[in-house]
């Protein structure tokens, strides 16, 4: 039957009535799983409206084209369509054709047609649920509370029958806080300061000093970088350097400036859409160009893009929301109230975004920069002309000759030149050239107005005055060209680009077309405009969105605990982990909402009796709460791997303190670079630049520094909320025998020798450089028995000394 | 701490309770340290190899002059592909291959029958033929991604996406290893240059970095920072390990916290890999036949010093090693073409792989020791245009072969078209090998998972069969 007399054939009938013939095959076979609460596909078959609003794939119906609706290729089994129904009563050929008949008349829609409407739904789950503070409740001991915090936990506690441990010692909590808030340990003397003032705010007034110390924007900027998937090349196999360093320039910037936290996320997200928007604004948009860049041979480009705005959307749902939403870029979410089409729709904000470098610089610097680049590329080009050694060239210099200037020419060049040229053999040819060569570029010896040389005499004048010039001004314009570095940044396209489901989350496989939106499941969009990545921040940050507080607060808590109030941290869906407090999660949520203080969040939780316990075991407990979810103690966590390598610096002397600018190359193990397939550029930095923090050191996604990798630091490859803390013996095998701390070593070593003059004060300064406090008895002993050892030199006696306490395991933990 | 059962419990508990919380950091180190003793110690079933030896062949070599013999080819030889073959597919360097319908190419290797079965195999493998009865060719391997990085991290973790767990990460994180002095999981390389997409081809991805394959150089020391450094007496390094130990058991008395414990055993054993790995390269103990099976190349840094030291690796207990040796990436550009280019490299390959058989078998440890041999893809029957001759990168079929752990012998499987474009018989996917060999290591795919970003993952992700035709 051919198509035309299809239809000719199907209209000489009466259209079929929706309701009466079309709706009652449809609820037989297909509404079960395509109805407004299951939807599967995207789709609902319950009304003709659905049929024309389609799901994931599109429209099901093509009015008046039978042939080419995906109901009927789905009904019929057309080739590489699903075939429909999979289980339950498939249609009649003479029900499929009642259907066609419909579609080819116009697939109208009944009059009036109601269409149940899908409840908004709902979850009863807690992290969906408004955030609402809650009161602070009472507690039996109110004297250990020193503010809210403290009374949640407490509370917690007390309805266990259980006591919070005493507070740790102030050289303790001195360390602790040093660390969790700067990223380094405290120094002797002030140490010496905190310990001798005994004023009730002591402790309060070393929160503050510490929190307004310039390193917080580094150890906090860390952590952010972290999830910010922050690495200096760009990744996969070829893994190319990248310049990206003002980004995290301005995360040091921005966090010690202290911006709110809405502030800060949002120019990181919207940074070019926001009003005014500034070069440094725009900077801020780096966070989304942390992604890889694939630059392998033969590649579609198309699935790396998309690659990495999967990668923008994963990040998002995961940093801010603590949603994995990830799981829906195949299918719906299995757990969450999450569909594919809400995945795409999320996806449709990142999808428009174009990936320009950005200067930075002033525009009238830029503009110098321009001219003198133009200027350059001048001289090169006059350069390349003069330069090429060309026979012809050659030819010239020989004619030019004076019989004077011949004699200089030693021998056998000298008699070569003497030979007409056709008389002469190829390797004599070759040595005349060679001679030549060596002429030219003896411009260098004569460039200092020699003129009187013997080498100028036989070179060619004019040309080597030209040389110089030209030389002189590509060094001029070099010299004078303006240092401007450049960023990646994110940036909003003219027209933006039109975002499908791409089914089974295969770019390939386009299907419906979706605008931005936000999940059902949450409250809308606020403002007006356009749906983009500024209306969308902005809603994260709406009092009513009910993630974004909970979410980061407690991912500041684990910061400060070493695990969450949530321990799943970035999942904070219906399979993620319940808050041990909740209301405190609440509390410190809606505490944060008033103004997204970050460091007043800090403040806040550092001030608590809860953070200033011991991090002591209690044995008592280990039955009954194993993993001190109830936080009757504070927990000992292992320091970051950049936190260890500053450790050691500081410890031994070594540490340049300066604040930003590009990344480092501290010295690592030969060999690296034997597995690679590009070796890497790691010219070892030397002077300060050898001795910066860890937060510094150049990160090559494909092969990161190994003192890095061996603990634990992310790979840059996904966002990382919260890191490994593994335990291993590659680890012991770094601090024993890594030339960087080996170099730590030899200089503490020798720190102690000139800084103290006795064995005990030694004793007594390592221990303070390297655990912030006093030995023990015991400990006293055995620092003793190594110094005294009258076989080997005091020097040595030191470095071992050193050694030992650099191999501590309480060296690289933070109590 | 004091108290040796409560330690105990704790971990125990930790190790139940938290997907990745503090306490199971400290037993990720465990693992490696005591052994099976403190693994996950999965045992779904009887495991039937107790190693396996991956010989990456990286680059994607040509099954079509290796393992797929396809005389139907020769009639076809420079004529273009019919168009139902390549319709809708996807290659690598698309845009060049689009221009014009590509022509096939006819292998020009002669290939020779072996063993009882007579499998054939081309000149370019002699030695290999000789092990025909003891290994299992299969022809129908199929992969999802045609760029050389990510389909060699596709091979290793059954995703192209970098940072998932590798196959040797998973199956150290899931039965530990049986070497208490070396890493459970080692990679070699040999070759110009190492693998496309590095170190992600070994990562551990989101399982504890613990189970992160560890690369052995071939030159210099075997593992980074291993030797004590210069300057440093021996006596000097044991006086400092004894009282970092002592120092340790101080402040673990004073804490109680067991991470302290964990340290120390790490202390330990690092002080143990000093001499266990120096010894594991030292090859001056083998006999000359042995050295001579593997050939001249074994006495200099190479893929046959690197089948030798895998054979040692296993001895001692090593769970999971990987060599790759580059490369095999015929295009026929250059030297990289289907003539000298493949020569070099299958010569270089050929006897080591071959005495690697030969050797576990001697020694009794071939029935526990499963090899597999091949790269993250093949190569398309059609020509290129280039220079010399070569092929273009080809997902839908090609080689590998195993031996060994529980294969069985001589069974070859996998049939192809007449011009080895696809599977007809038996395609055997990656996420298929990837479930075959946990199962030939007491390990169900279905139920080795960690819960990652909210869902648990699986190194075959949502797919794999186990191949029961492959096994003994």
């Amino acid at each position: 039957m051919n198509s035309t007399f299809t239809i000719v054939f199907l209209l000489a009938g009466a259209a079929p009535d929706f309701d009466k013939e079309v709706k009652p095959l449809l609820a037989r076979s297909c509404v079960m799983c395509h109805n407004a609460e299951t939807k599967r596909a995207g789709l609902r078959l319950d009304s003709a409206r659905g049929l024309l609003n389609g799901g994931n794939s599109g429209p099901a119906v093509v009015p008046n084209k039978p042939e080419e609706s995906l109901l009927v290729q789905a009904l019929t089994g057309k080739e590489g369509v699903t075939p429909m129904p999979p289980k339950g009563t498939k249609l009649t050929s003479a029900e499929i054709e009642l259907i066609k008949k419909w579609i080819a008349s116009g697939a109208n829609l009944p009059p009036k047609e109601t269409i149940a409407v899908g409840e908004k739904p709902l979850s009863k789950h807690w992290a969906f649920q408004p955030i609402q503070r809650p009161i602070v409740p009472l507690v039996k001991n109110p004297g250990w509370c020193q503010n809210p915090i403290d009374r949640f936990v407490l509370a917690a506690l007390e309805k266990e029958k259980m006591a919070p441990s005493e507070l740790a010692g102030k050289s303790i909590l001195l360390r602790r806080m040093s660390f969790d808030i700067l990223g380094l340990p405290p120094m002797p003397d002030e140490r010496l300061t905190f310990e001798k003032d005994s004023s009730p705010l002591a402790y309060e007034k070393m929160v503050d000093r510490i929190l307004d110390a310039p390193q917080f924007g580094e150890r906090w900027g860390r952590w952010w970088l972290d999830q910010a998937r922050y690495a200096d090349s760009n990744g996969y196999s070829i893994d190319g350097p990248r310049s990206i360093w003002k980004y995290r320039d301005w995360v040091i910037g921005a966090l010690n400036e202290n911006i709110p936290f809405d502030r800060f996320s949002t120019l990181q997200l919207a940074g070019d859409l926001v009003a005014n928007a500034t070069p440094s604004d725009r900077v801020a948009t780096g966070f989304h160009r942390n992604t890889s860049i694939n630059q392998e041979g033969g590649i579609d480009k198309e699935q790396f893009r998309v690659e990495s705005v999967v990668d923008r959307v994963n990040t998002t749902g995961s940093v801010w929301l603590g949603l994995t939403i990830g799981c829906c870029q195949c299918h719906d979410h299995k757990f969450d109230p999450l569909s594919q089409r809400e995945y795409y729709q999320f996806f449709a904000f990142f999808n428009t975004v174009n990936e320009p470098n950005l200067e930075i610089g002033a525009p009238a610097e830029i503009k110098v920069r321009d001219q003198l680049k133009k200027e350059l590329k001048g001289l090169e080009t006059k350069q390349k002309n003069i330069d090429p050694l060309i026979p012809a060239r050659i030819t010239t210099w020989e004619g030019k000759l004076q019989a004077d200037q011949r004699a200089l020419i030693p021998e056998p060049v000298q008699t070569y030149v003497g030979i007409a040229p056709n008389g002469r053999t190829m390797d004599q040819e070759h040595a005349i050239e060679h001679y030549f060569r060596g002429l030219d570029l003896s411009r260098h010896v004569v460039s200092a107005g020699l003129a009187q040389n013997r080498w100028a005499a036989l070179a060619d004048l004019w040309l080597l005055r030209q040389r110089m010039e030209l030389e002189v001004a590509v060094f001029d314009r070099k010299a004078r060209m303006p240092d401007i570095s450049s960023t990646m940044v994110v940036e909003e396209m003219a027209k933006p680009r039109a975002t499908h489901i791409h089914l089974s989350g295969e770019f390939t496989r386009k299907g419906a077309l979706v605008e931005p939106a936000v999940p059902e499941i949450f409250p809308p969009l606020q403002g007006k405009g356009k749906p983009n990545r500024l209306l969308f921040s902005q809603w994260m940050f709406h009092p009513s969105n009910p993630l974004t507080a909970r979410v980061i607060v407690n991912r500041v808590w684990q910061s400060l605990f070493g695990i969450g109030l949530v321990e799943t941290d970035n999942d904070f869906g219906t399979q993620g982990a319940l808050p041990t407090h909740p209301e405190l999660l609440n509390w410190l949520a809606a505490e944060f909402q008033k103004d997204w203080d970050l460091k007043a969040l800090i403040r806040l939780i550092m001030n608590s009796s809860t953070y200033r316990q011991s991090s002591n075991a209690r044995p008592e407990y280990s039955q009954k709460d194993p993993r001190n979810r109830l936080l009757y103690r504070q927990n000992r966590i292992r320091l970051e791997a950049e936190v260890i390598r500053d450790a050691g610096l500081a410890a031994s002397g070594l540490l340049t303190q300066s604040l930003g600018g590009p990344s480092v190359f501290p010295p690592q193990p030969a060999g690296v670079y034997a597995f690679t397939q590009v070796p890497k550029d790691w010219k070892t930095s030397v002077g300060a630049n050898r001795y910066r923090r860890g937060f510094y050191t150049y990160f090559w996604r494909s092969f990161p520094h190994p003192g890095l990798v061996v603990f634990d630091a992310p790979d840059a490859v996904a966002t990382c909320t919260r890191r490994n803390r593994s335990n291993t013996p590659l680890q012991a095998l770094t601090l024993l025998n890594d030339e960087a701390h080996v170099e730590f070593a030899r200089y503490l070593g020798s720190r102690l020798e000139q800084e103290a003059n006795s064995p005990s004060a030694r004793i007594q300064l390592a221990f303070d450089l390297c655990l912030g406090r006093a030995p023990n008895p015991r400990e006293w002993e055995i620092m003793n028995k190594l110094l005294q050892d009258s076989s080997s030199k005091d020097s040595t006696n030191l470095f071992q000394l050193a050694r030992v306490l650099l191999n501590l395991d309480e060296f690289i933990t933070r109590e | 701490m004091n108290d040796p059962t409560l330690l105990r419990q704790t971990r125990r508990h930790f190790f139940q309770e938290c997907g990745i919380g503090l306490g199971s950091m400290a037993l990720a180190g465990l693992f490696n340290q005591q052994a099976r003793a403190n693994s996950l110690n999965i045992a779904h079933h009887i495991a039937k190899a107790k190693s396996v030896i991956f010989l990456f062949m990286a680059g994607g070599p040509s099954q079509l002059d290796l393992l797929d013999e396809k005389p139907e080819l020769v009639r076809w030889d420079g004529k273009p592909i019919p168009q139902e073959f390549i319709k809708g597919k996807r290659f690598a360097f698309m845009d060049t291959f689009a221009k014009e319908t590509p022509k096939l190419l006819a292998s020009r290797r002669k290939f020779t029958r072996y063993g009882k079965s007579g499998v054939a195999i081309s000149e370019l493998l002699p030695h290999l033929g000789t092990v025909a009865d003891d290994i299992s060719i299969v022809r129908t391997v199929a992969t999802n991604v045609f760029n050389h990085a990510p389909a060699k991290v596709f091979m290793n973790t059954g995703s192209p996406q970098f940072g998932r767990p590798s196959m040797g990460s998973w199956l150290t994180y899931g039965i530990g290893s049986e070497s208490n002095n070396l890493p459970g999981f080692v990679v070699l390389q040999s070759g110009p240059r190492g693998p496309r997409g590095g170190a992600a081809c070994w990562s551990s991805g989101f399982l504890p970095s613990a189970f992160q394959g560890v690369p052995f150089r071939s030159g210099g020391e075997p593992i980074l920072n291993l030797s004590t450094p210069k300057g440093i007496e021996p006596f000097s390094q044991e006086k400092v390990l004894n009282a970092v130990k002592e120092l340790n058991q101080v402040r673990l008395a004073d804490t109680g916290d067991p991470e302290i414990a964990t340290r120390i055993h790490s202390y330990e054993m690092a002080y143990r890999m000093q001499s266990s790995a120096p010894e594991l390269i030292d090859i001056s103990r083998e006999d000359s036949r042995t050295l001579n099976l593997y050939g001249a190349d074994v006495r200099k840094p190479s893929f046959a010093r690197n089948c030798l030291l895998a054979r040692r690796l296993v001895e001692r207990g090593v769970r999971f090693v990987q060599l790759y040796h580059a490369d095999w990436d015929h295009h026929g550009g250059g030297d990289a073409n289907l003539e000298k280019g493949i020569e070099k490299v299958a010569h270089e390959v050929d006897q080591p792989s071959a005495a690697l058989v030969r050797d576990l078998k001697n020694r009794g440890l071939l029935d526990q020791t499963l090899v597999i041999w091949g790269g993250e893809f093949g190569r398309t029957p059609m020509s290129e245009v280039r220079e010399t001759t070569g092929r273009n990168h080809h997902i839908d079929s090609f080689s590998m072969w195993m031996a060994g752990g529980g294969i069985k012998a001589g069974g070859h499987m996998g049939k192809t078209d007449e011009f080895g474009f696809s599977p007809v018989e038996d395609r055997l996917h990656v996420h298929d090998l990837h479930a075959t060999l946990l199962h030939l290591l007491g390990i169900d795919h279905l139920k080795l998972t960690f819960k990652f970003q909210g869902r648990n993952f699986r190194l075959t992700d949502v797919h794999g069969n186990v191949v029961s035709k492959l096994l003994a």
